[in-house]
């Protein structure tokens, strides 16, 4: 949006000129404390047993 | 206003974008306007969109299904339950919308980008697979919906399915959003279909506000409900779809404030459009029908409050599959692309874009397709799209809120402490329902049923 002498233009974000925006492959991986590490490393080994659990209870399903 | 559009001269762009939509040198069309006000709901209206489409297309085939259940179970005792969720979708989409804002980029390529592959493939996968599981129940719903009208599925399902090929295929985004905003519009009539059959103001007032336990108290069964409810009100796909639909905008810092009012607005909608869809599941209740599935309570509610509602509650039904079809196939589309580095942006025309157009059409298709077999495992394909959703969902919150917190990445858009105590509440609480959903449906003995 501008303001030319009182009057505001406004600009549908389609038509406007593209934003600069965060490089984010730049910046690479999220560096991470060992706790949140070790988190996520918990929450890996939760949703492997939770899916191992869902495609056990498939296949007794599906027997 | 006047009614005037402004070409401005000078729009050469600096940076690339992650849709792959090139607009370097381009002219840039603006509306010139006199006043403040209107200044600010201009802009508003074209901010406006994809707040209001997540928020609305959320109440899918299977949210119609859940909350009419809940009112038929438990009649308007639940609705302080709906109500407490509007501020948990709003803080959830809200963390999208600056994150998408911030990056111009989706969320599959943000976890890709910043947690690596294995995180980036899990959740990839994870989401096609319960997006295309829940494209299924969508299609199933509407061939439901169909056969209580007489329409044979065999020709309605297949029509349905090229009308939402067609929606994307324009090479606008704009002529998508208007449609789908139509859309949702409609999704107004459950307040006429509340009003039309609902108990006195007095009683919903009182069940929305003051929390309320049902006869028999906390069993079970109502745990489940509850867990259902919340379930459907906050799905994955949302977190993904709401993010690559502002990059797809390309929504600029200065419009977040409106990309706020708008998912808050999407939010009010849709908790207030459950709430109707729960009101009629309570008068079919209290007309002595029991609750099988949507369509036979429009059915039911059908022999008492005539035809024209039976059939404009399955309308609806129809109307809330098509817009959970159209969000769910896009975020997929758009997740794959971004991930693979293809063109995907509905800005794009086919010839462009035709990784991003065929898969989306590939969903869409293959789900009409199976629910058109002749006794498919449909009940099995429900499960499934519960338990993968209450796995994938609170990870999918735990990396937002991992990416809200990045300061390297939002800068001053990052959460601010409240919002980071409200949040890793609801991830908490998210945590606990959906472990306990997810231990009911694969091992159904670990809890008695009342």
């Amino acid at each position: 949006m501008t303001t030319r002498n009182d009057r505001y233009v406004v600009v549908h974000p389609l038509d406007d000129v593209l934003e600069t925006k965060v490089d984010t492959e730049a910046l690479g991986p999220m560096p991470m404390t060992r706790s949140v590490r070790y988190s996520l490393l918990s929450l890996r080994a939760y949703l492997i047993l939770m899916v191992l659990l869902v495609v056990y209870h498939v296949v007794m399903l599906a027997r | 206003m006047t009614n005037k559009t402004l070409i401005m001269p000078t729009a050469v762009s600096t940076a690339g974008s992650a849709a792959g939509v090139e607009t370097e040198a381009a002219p840039v069309h603006g509306r010139v306007v006199k006043s403040k006000i209107t200044r600010d709901l201009l802009t508003f209206l074209m901010v406006f969109g994809p707040g209001l489409i997540v928020m609305v297309a959320d109440n899918d085939a299977g949210a119609v299904s859940t909350y009419s259940q809940a009112g038929a179970q438990y009649g308007t005792h639940l609705l302080w339950v709906v109500l407490l969720l509007l501020p948990v979708c709003y803080f959830i989409q809200e963390m999208v919308v600056r994150l998408g804002i911030a990056t111009g980029k989706g969320h599959a390529a943000m976890i890709y980008q910043r947690f690596g592959k294995w995180w980036g493939l899990f959740s990839l996968v994870d989401l096609q697979l319960v997006n295309f599981l829940t494209l299924v129940t969508e299609f199933a719903a509407i061939n439901l919906a169909l056969s209580k009208m007489g329409v044979d599925p065999r020709y309605g399902v297949p029509l349905a399915a090229a009308g939402l090929i067609m929606l994307v295929l324009s090479g606008s985004y704009r002529r998508w959003e208007r449609i789908v905003v139509f859309l949702c519009m409609l999704d107004f009539a459950w307040f006429a279909i509340a009003f039309r059959l609902g108990p006195p103001l007095g009683q919903i007032v009182k069940h929305a506000l003051l929390p309320s336990m049902p006869a028999g108290g906390i069993t079970p069964d109502l745990m489940f409900l509850v867990i259902a409810i919340v379930g459907t009100t906050i799905a994955p796909w949302q977190l993904f779809f709401q993010q690559s639909c502002i990059a797809d905008k390309r929504l600029r810092f200065a419009d977040l404030r409106w990309a706020r009012l708008d998912t808050f607005l999407g939010a009010c909608v849709t908790i207030t459009a459950a709430v109707c869809m729960m009101i009629a599941g309570a008068a079919s209740h209290a007309h002595g029908f029991r609750f099988t599935d949507p369509a036979q309570m429009a059915a039911d509610i059908g022999t008492f409050a005539g035809t024209a509602m039976r059939d404009l509650i399955l309308l609806m039904m129809i109307n809330a599959a098509v817009l959970g079809t159209t969000a769910i196939s896009l975020s997929s589309a758009w997740a794959y692309g971004e991930v693979r580095g293809w063109p995907h942006s509905l800005q794009l025309p086919w010839r462009e874009a035709r990784g991003f157009y065929a898969l989306y059409l590939m969903s869409v298709a293959a789900a009409a397709g199976i629910v058109l077999i002749p006794r498919a495992p449909l009940q099995l394909i429900i499960l499934g799209v519960q338990v993968l959703a209450g796995v994938i969902l609170p990870s999918a919150i735990v990396f937002l809120q991992l990416l809200l917190n990045d300061k390297e990445l939002l800068g001053e858009y990052a959460n601010k402490p409240w919002n980071n105590w409200v949040n890793w509440t609801i991830i908490a609480v998210l945590f606990i329902l959906s472990l306990i959903l997810a231990a009911q449906v694969t091992a159904p003995n670990l809890f008695p049923s009342t």
